[in-house]
């Protein structure tokens, strides 16, 4: 039972990378490409987090530690650059297809390819 | 000077950068000239402290800056939680190549760009680029590396997209950052698993733990596969031909540039933390295959293409393939005898012709920018009697197209000539495909020289780019020409204590 707890948030993380890359690679609306990613990032902090979880140890806080073994401390802080970093990506990447939109009226991945011709 | 600036430069040559990228919007509010002058103050005071930090490390040998810490050297305790920052000779490569590129990108842009609105925030969308690759190849850390690397990416693709009236521009920069993303996912992934496995980030205290299990080789792939995809290697090529093809002219050096960051990053990560988890041999076959493939398809496509900053682009893939080859043989023969006899020559090479690689190549995409600036075409069918017009232009062009396609004795002959003697010996078929690939550059570099410069005037510009641009390639030149010169001198003072500086000993 316990072993079943501490995998779900993996089992989780698989799901929802497996299906952020599916809406990637299947979509072609750009927008939904975009919510993939995001999607994929999410699954990403999830296994960050759950990653640094230690079954019955203490929070990391340097100060006030009991003197027993902690959780691992850098994992938070990765995930909360990553939140950071992630809101960044998908608002530079949603504003790059607003000015799509403008330009030639369609966000679909087929129709925006102006490069190739 | 104090002791302590000097030990502290490596953090000035990220915060520079940092600081002028929030000063150029407000001195914005004061005046145009002052944001201008603020620019090019910013650009020349991180040159000085990459100079400072680059002589420290040549006259005194490398040391490791922590962040606030007062040792120099740091304590085991403090490598757990403290950002470290390697100031060694690679780093200082690295730095000095990124740095001179941007000096010439940045005095270009002044009168490239003149006509566009918000140049402020252009200013600030450079120095971010520039402090984030200058992260990237200094950090020895991966969670610090992670962050350099989002930071490169979202500044970048701003720049591409800046001129965003121009529709190419702002779906190459979608492509761009679409495939950057993704990459920094998963090379988040493959941190958390080195992270969960160890409990440190740090390249040094890594380097001690990988045992070489299952994770480590997942990770260290995935790793390997993120990098080689942003310094634009075959398979994972796709997006730099449109990125380099569309961004403003005086942008494209500096997205060029972060790529060769990657390709930096690249080989301290294989040189640190794969050398003792994988087999050698495995990780320089296939930085082989890929360095083989990156010359074959980029050349091939090269080919076909008749606009000329996409060929060029095309170009500069097929030359990081000369790099990763280089790299791969020296990596491959780590292990054994042969890397003192040969292997050793392969890596100086290598890194040699990535501080050629790019200048050259920066020198090349400015003279195709100013062409496109100069008339307003990029076809090559459409071009032809620039030359009359354009005299120093075409000097420049000829320069740079030679030194890319390794003509005696320019500077990337210099370093092809290393790459060659050394992947010979490895197996004569690389050195043959190395030559092949180069004599098909020289092919093209002439054809553009002939349909864009040679023949009558036409009458397309009314003569040379604006002075400002002229000295941003002058400067250029100049490094090419005095690596040219003194190819002896630069191999022992820079690339030797770099190849050391990859704690890499003959």
């Amino acid at each position: 039972m316990n072993q079943w707890v501490i995998a779900l948030p993996f089992i989780t993380v698989a799901l929802l990378i497996s299906l952020g890359l599916y809406t990637i690679l299947f979509k072609r609306n750009l927008i939904k490409m975009i919510m993939g990613l995001a999607i994929i990032q999410n699954g990403v902090n999830l296994f960050l987090v759950s990653l640094a979880y230690r079954e019955g140890y203490a929070a990391p806080i340097w100060t006030s530690a009991p003197g027993e073994d902690m959780v691992l401390p850098t994992s938070h802080a990765l995930t909360l650059t990553s939140i950071v970093i992630g809101l960044a990506t998908t608002a530079l990447m949603l504003s790059f297809v607003i000015m799509l939109k403008k330009h030639k009226g369609s966000v679909d991945s087929f129709k925006n390819r102006r490069c190739r011709e | 000077m104090s002791m302590d600036l000097v030990s502290a430069s490596p953090a000035f040559v990220l915060g520079i950068p940092l600081l002028f990228a929030f000063l150029t919007p407000l001195a914005n509010r004061v005046s145009k000239d002052l944001r201008d002058a603020m620019f090019v103050i910013g650009l020349l005071l991180t040159a000085l402290f990459v100079g400072i930090m680059a002589y420290e490390v040549y006259t005194s040998g490398s040391w490791i800056y922590v962040f606030g810490s007062e040792e120099s050297r740091p304590t085991q305790t403090a490598s757990y939680f403290r950002i470290m920052f390697a100031a060694d000779g690679f780093s200082a490569l690295a730095s000095i190549t990124m740095v001179i590129t941007a000096l010439g990108a940045g005095l270009y842009s002044f009168a490239y760009m003149e006509g566009n609105t918000g140049m402020e925030k252009f200013y600030t969308l450079f120095f971010l680029t520039l402090a984030g690759v200058m992260g990237m190849v200094l950090t020895a850390d991966l969670f610090n590396l992670f962050v350099w690397f989002e930071v490169t990416s979202i500044a970048s693709c701003g720049l591409v997209a800046f001129q965003n009236y121009k529709v190419k521009s702002v779906e190459a920069a979608l492509k761009y950052m679409f495939i950057s993303v993704l990459g920094g996912l998963f090379f988040l992934v493959s941190i958390g698993l080195l992270y969960g496995e160890y409990g440190v980030l740090n390249f040094f205290l890594l380097a001690d733990a990988l045992t070489g299990g299952m994770i480590d080789k997942v990770a260290l792939s995935i790793i390997i596969v993120v990098f080689a995809m942003k310094a634009s290697s075959v398979p994972m090529h796709m997006w730099a031909p449109d990125v380099y093809a569309e961004s403003p002219g005086s942008v494209t050096p500096f997205i060029a540039i972060t790529s060769l960051g990657s390709l930096f990053v690249l080989t301290r990560i294989i040189f640190t933390l794969f050398r003792y988890s994988f087999g050698v041999a495995a990780v320089g076959h296939l930085l082989i295959i890929l360095g083989l493939l990156s010359m074959f398809v980029g050349i091939s496509m090269a080919l076909k293409q008749s606009d000329v900053k996409r060929l060029i682009a095309y170009l500069s893939v097929s030359q990081i393939g000369y790099m990763l080859m280089a790299i791969g043989v020296a990596f491959a023969t780590l292990d054994s005898a042969d890397y003192s006899s040969f292997g050793a020559m392969a890596l100086e090479g290598g890194l040699f012709h990535m501080i050629n690689d790019g200048v050259y190549k920066a020198l090349l995409f400015l003279s195709a920018a100013s062409v496109v600036y100069a008339t307003g075409i990029g076809d090559l069918n459409k071009l032809g009697g620039l030359a009359h017009k354009m005299p120093y232009t075409t000097m420049f062009f000829l320069l740079g197209g030679l030194s890319i396609a390794g003509v005696p004795p320019l500077s990337g002959f210099s370093s092809k000539l290393l790459i060659y003697q050394s992947v010979y010996l490895y197996h004569p078929i690389l050195a043959i495909i190395a030559l092949v690939v180069s004599i098909i550059t020289f092919a093209l570099i002439g054809k553009i020289f002939y349909s864009a410069f040679l023949g009558p005037d036409q009458g397309l510009t009314r003569g040379e780019v604006p002075r400002s641009m002229l000295v941003a390639m002058g400067i250029l030149t100049v490094v090419v020409i005095l690596f040219s010169l003194f190819p002896n001198y630069v191999v022992a003072e820079i690339v030797v204590p770099a190849v050391e500086g990859l704690g890499v000993v003959a």
